[in-house]
């Protein structure tokens, strides 16, 4: 029992990172319709930039703050510089992913160019170990699980109770007819991009916190573990990435504990493959036609 | 020249050989059949893995210091070719992947996924290939007989390995020059076209990947057993960029240029940079050459999609015309036009299947939907339609804007599912049966927006839609031109007199995607009429068209009408209903309001206000 409950906190803590990337890459996919694969990459360089921060001795959560930053105006340039110049020209969104690729590459290694190849931390205090309700966990540990129910949140009241996010719902339905409505759809998809760029921009640094030590290509299986949760959950939709986020967090690490941890990420993988064969709308999207 | 400098130039054609076969085999997924596979590298790995355990003795044999299933220790060359056919048959399991209820992006994120899970369970789990650390000592091909450092070993492996790839290319050209290439060119310009036209895409799509997974075990098999080492580094899907890398630098659906992307980047920029002077800390070159990899595909994916070596445009069609091309839409139509048929331009590889043959005669109506329902979310796009069309007749279909007629239209020709109801075609309940199979009953469609294959030429466009000819499969079109020019030179012959009677001789050799908009909606029709239909639906055929072109094309459905075959058309231009069509079918919010002809529906006060007036 004690197994089960120390793996379920470790799955609540995989689950809370990854819901804050998921929900991320999925907004920015419905609003926007790029599948950014060079997501996992401004993930890690904006781990980077509170990196740069925390060594000049600036507390980590405040680094934070500036990684979200750099997150949103990282991805604001990455779709205003590569990909609404492509998707202006009618490319098709197979070749953006390609694109995106390319992206991951150059915003990868470039990186990797400028801070080396080998793995860094971030100066900080795991705070003391903390019981609640059975799960015992590091101070730091329940700051991450509260900080994504804090993201979750505001994501909710963002889609539900703004104009904001109304107009961002309206242009991932029907952008032309957004439009049409009077929506600044334009605007939308960049200030989508702005938000979506901050989420991942707080889920790299939370990545790297929760990792222990990161380096620049450190995101490149985990963007493929955040594909996993919101595809589980049905692409382009928010609440099915947060369903997909803590079903793939808790069954990595539930299986880590009981099986072996070598294959937590393989289950990950099934789960996606098998969801993809049965339902490719996911669990909580509609069903491709 | 040194002995060092010799080994190194060989080793480089020895690398060109593998990467030149890969990139090929890629090329022909990706460039020609449009199946975007960012698991390719999954078939390499598995063609050299599977060349190694056959080649290797077992796993005592070497002091148990690597353990791996098999060690058959065969002799050369059946590891090869047991890695080529492994690299082919390992497709299979993930067909469901390229499906059609899987957007083809998502596809791609479905496979790219695959291909990082394998390699997380090779790496982790020891006894099956040796794990992380991988398998050495893979004995070279015939190491017993020859020295494998000699120099003549090195010029036979590399002259053996450029040999292949030269096979690798002959293949690949016979596969993509045959009709079925045709089939899988028109599947990547538009895959639910081509389904509506007949094109079974999961078969052609499992087919491409199993061959592209063929070559790529090849090309894995001649790696492995000249470096005689493989582990899970080797095959990150990091990998798999260079390889795309080198098909879209080189020019993606060109055989040519991914031999010449093969050259250019994974050899070229790969190895040979390999052995540049390092600057910099530890590791900044290689960076320095990723990046610069990302940023030639970016860079190409902007000022040169097509790549260096561009696909070629096939000429087929150039018979000198006759007469002087009209360069408008506006082209005349040359004569009282009849439905090309089988019976005209004989087709001896196969019986005769005329619409009339196919028809059942007894029963007026060909098609019958009954109480069809389509839900969008909560919306009734189609709530609950009956209708019947009768033999012969050139049934109209109108009302206004967001009524369902589109949608009714793909129901009944299974491009759309039905939320409930059926659709019954000849006496048959195809409802549940996929849009391509009712092609091939006779079924077929065309669609409201413009869907011809852009990098197919006109007479391409109307070949790919012929049905069983005979090198439209993978076997068909191995077994090389000889055993289709039969067929082929039919539906050319049927294409030209098609060609002729639409006035479009001129533009045969055009793309597609260069035609003018009436010059589309043509092509399409005869397109459809390629497929020798028993029952045409036609989606706003003459949107867009000069209103004389119209006419002709209406007085050319009615011709067809009387020669039996039946079509039901949207169309939005009430004189084009009042003149061709009888009876005419009108829709209303999703339900049908009335049927009749266009002089009973102006009668009624509930049609005109719903659409005739407002």
């Amino acid at each position: 029992m004690s197994l089960f409950l120390a793996s379920f906190g470790f799955g609540l803590v995989t689950a809370a990172v990854l819901a804050i990337a998921a929900v991320g890459f999925t907004m920015q996919f419905a609003v926007t319709d790029v599948l950014n694969l060079a997501y996992g990459a401004v993930m890690i360089a904006s781990a980077f930039v509170a990196y740069a921060l925390n060594q000049a001795g600036v507390n980590v959560w405040v680094a934070l703050l500036a990684a979200a930053a750099a997150g949103a105006v990282g991805s604001v340039l990455l779709n205003q510089g590569i990909y609404t110049p492509f998707q202006r020209r009618g490319t098709a969104p197979i070749t953006l992913v390609i694109v995106s690729l390319g992206m991951t590459l150059i915003i990868e290694f470039g990186l990797q160019a400028i801070v080396g190849g080998t793995s860094v931390s971030y100066t900080m205090s795991q705070g003391p170990t903390v019981r609640a309700g059975g799960l015992v966990l590091t101070a730091v540990q329940f700051v991450i699980i509260g900080l994504a129910v804090v993201v979750m949140a505001a994501v909710h009241g963002l889609l539900r109770y703004t104009k904001l996010g109304k107009a961002m719902r309206a242009t991932s339905a029907n952008r032309s007819l957004a439009r049409n409505c009077g929506i600044r759809t334009n605007r939308i998809v960049t200030v989508t991009w702005a938000i979506t760029g901050a989420l991942c921009g707080i889920a790299g640094t939370v990545f790297a916190i929760n990792n222990g030590s990161f380096g620049a290509t450190s995101a490149d299986l985990f963007l493929v573990v955040i594909l996993a949760a919101v595809f589980l959950g049905g692409p382009g939709s928010a609440y099915g990435a947060m369903l997909g986020a803590v079903i793939i967090g808790l069954a990595t690490e539930i299986s880590a504990a009981y099986i072996t941890p070598s294959y937590k990420d393989v289950i990950a993988f099934l789960v996606l493959l098998i969801m993809m064969a049965v339902r490719p709308g996911g669990l909580l999207g509609a069903a491709v036609q | 020249m040194t002995t060092a400098q010799l080994y190194y130039l060989l080793n480089l054609l020895i690398y060109a050989g593998v990467d030149i076969i890969a990139c090929l085999g890629l090329s022909q997924q990706f460039g020609v059949a449009g199946v975007t596979n960012f698991g390719f590298i999954i078939f390499q790995a598995a063609g050299a893995y599977t060349a190694a355990i056959l080649s290797l003795p077992g796993d005592s044999a070497n002091g148990g210091f690597q353990s791996y299933i098999g060690g058959w220790n065969l002799p050369f060359p059946v590891p090869w070719i047991g890695a080529a056919i492994v690299g082919g048959l390992i497709a299979l399991p993930f067909t469901f992947l390229v499906g059609r209820r899987l957007r083809g992006d998502f596809a791609a994120v479905g496979l790219l996924v695959t291909a990082v899970m394998f390699n997380l369970l090779v790496t982790n789990y020891r006894p099956f290939l040796n794990g992380s650390a991988g398998l050495s000592l893979v004995p070279a091909p015939l190491q017993g007989e020859y020295d494998p450092q000699g120099a003549g070993y090195q010029w036979a492996y590399a002259a053996i390995a450029l040999v292949l790839a030269a096979g690798a290319f002959w293949l690949v050209q016979r596969v993509t020059e045959s009709p079925y290439g045709r089939s899988l060119r028109a599947m990547r310009d538009n895959d639910i076209v081509a389904d509506s036209l007949g094109k079974n895409l999961v078969a052609l799509r499992t087919s491409v990947l199993v061959l592209g997974g063929a070559l790529a075990g090849l090309s894995g098999a001649i790696l492995v057993s000249y470096i005689t080492t493989w582990s899970p580094g080797a095959w990150g899907y990091a990998e798999t960029i260079v390889l795309f890398a080198a098909v879209i630098i080189g020019g993606g659906g060109s055989h040519r240029g991914a031999v010449l992307g093969a050259i250019l980047v994974p050899v070229g920029f790969e190895e040979a940079t390999r052995y540049i002077p390092t600057f910099g800390p530890p590791g900044f070159v290689d960076d320095l050459q990723w990046v610069a990899i990302g940023l030639l595909v970016v860079i190409f994916l902007w000022f040169r999609p097509q790549g260096i070596l561009p696909e070629r445009r096939r000429i087929i069609g150039a018979t000198a015309p006759s007469f002087k091309i009209p360069n408008e839409d506006v082209v005349t139509l040359a004569g009282p036009v009849r439905a090309p048929r089988a019976a005209e331009a004989p087709n001896p590889g196969r019986p005769a299947t005329a619409p009339a043959s196919r028809a059942n005669t007894a029963d007026p109506v060909v098609l019958r939907a009954v109480d069809l329902v389509r839900d969008f979310g909560g919306v009734h796009a189609v709530a609950g339609v009956s209708i019947e069309v009768r033999r012969g007749t050139l049934t109209g279909l109108i009302g206004p804007n967001g009524a369902g007629k589109s949608t009714l239209l793909a129901m009944l020709a299974g491009t759309l599912p039905v939320t409930s109801g059926h659709v019954v075609y000849q006496g048959t309940d195809v409802t549940g049966r996929p849009a391509y199979r009712r092609a091939r009953l006779g079924l077929v469609r065309t669609f409201q927006l413009a869907s011809e294959f852009k990098r197919l030429t006109v007479m391409e466009n109307l070949l790919s839609a012929v049905p069983d000819n005979r090198g439209d499969s993978l076997a068909g079109a191995l077994r090389g031109r000889r055993y289709w020019r039969r067929d082929e030179e039919a539906a050319i012959a049927r294409a030209r007199a098609l060609l002729e009677r639409f006035g479009l001789s001129g533009y045969a050799d055009t793309y597609g995607g260069d035609l003018s908009g009436g010059q589309r909606r043509l092509t399409e029709i005869m397109r459809a009429l390629m497929t020798e239909p028993a029952m045409l639906l036609l989606d706003e055929p003459m949107a867009g068209v000069h209103p004389r072109l119209a006419r002709q094309i209406g007085a050319q459905l009615l011709d067809l009408c009387a020669e039996g075959m039946t079509i039901l058309m949207v169309e939005h231009e009430l004189a084009i209903m009042d003149e061709f069509c009888d009876p005419v079918i009108m829709m209303a919010e999703g339900t049908v309001l009335a049927t009749g002809t266009m002089t009973d529906l102006r009668a009624r006060a509930d049609v005109v206000e719903a659409y005739l007036v407002g």
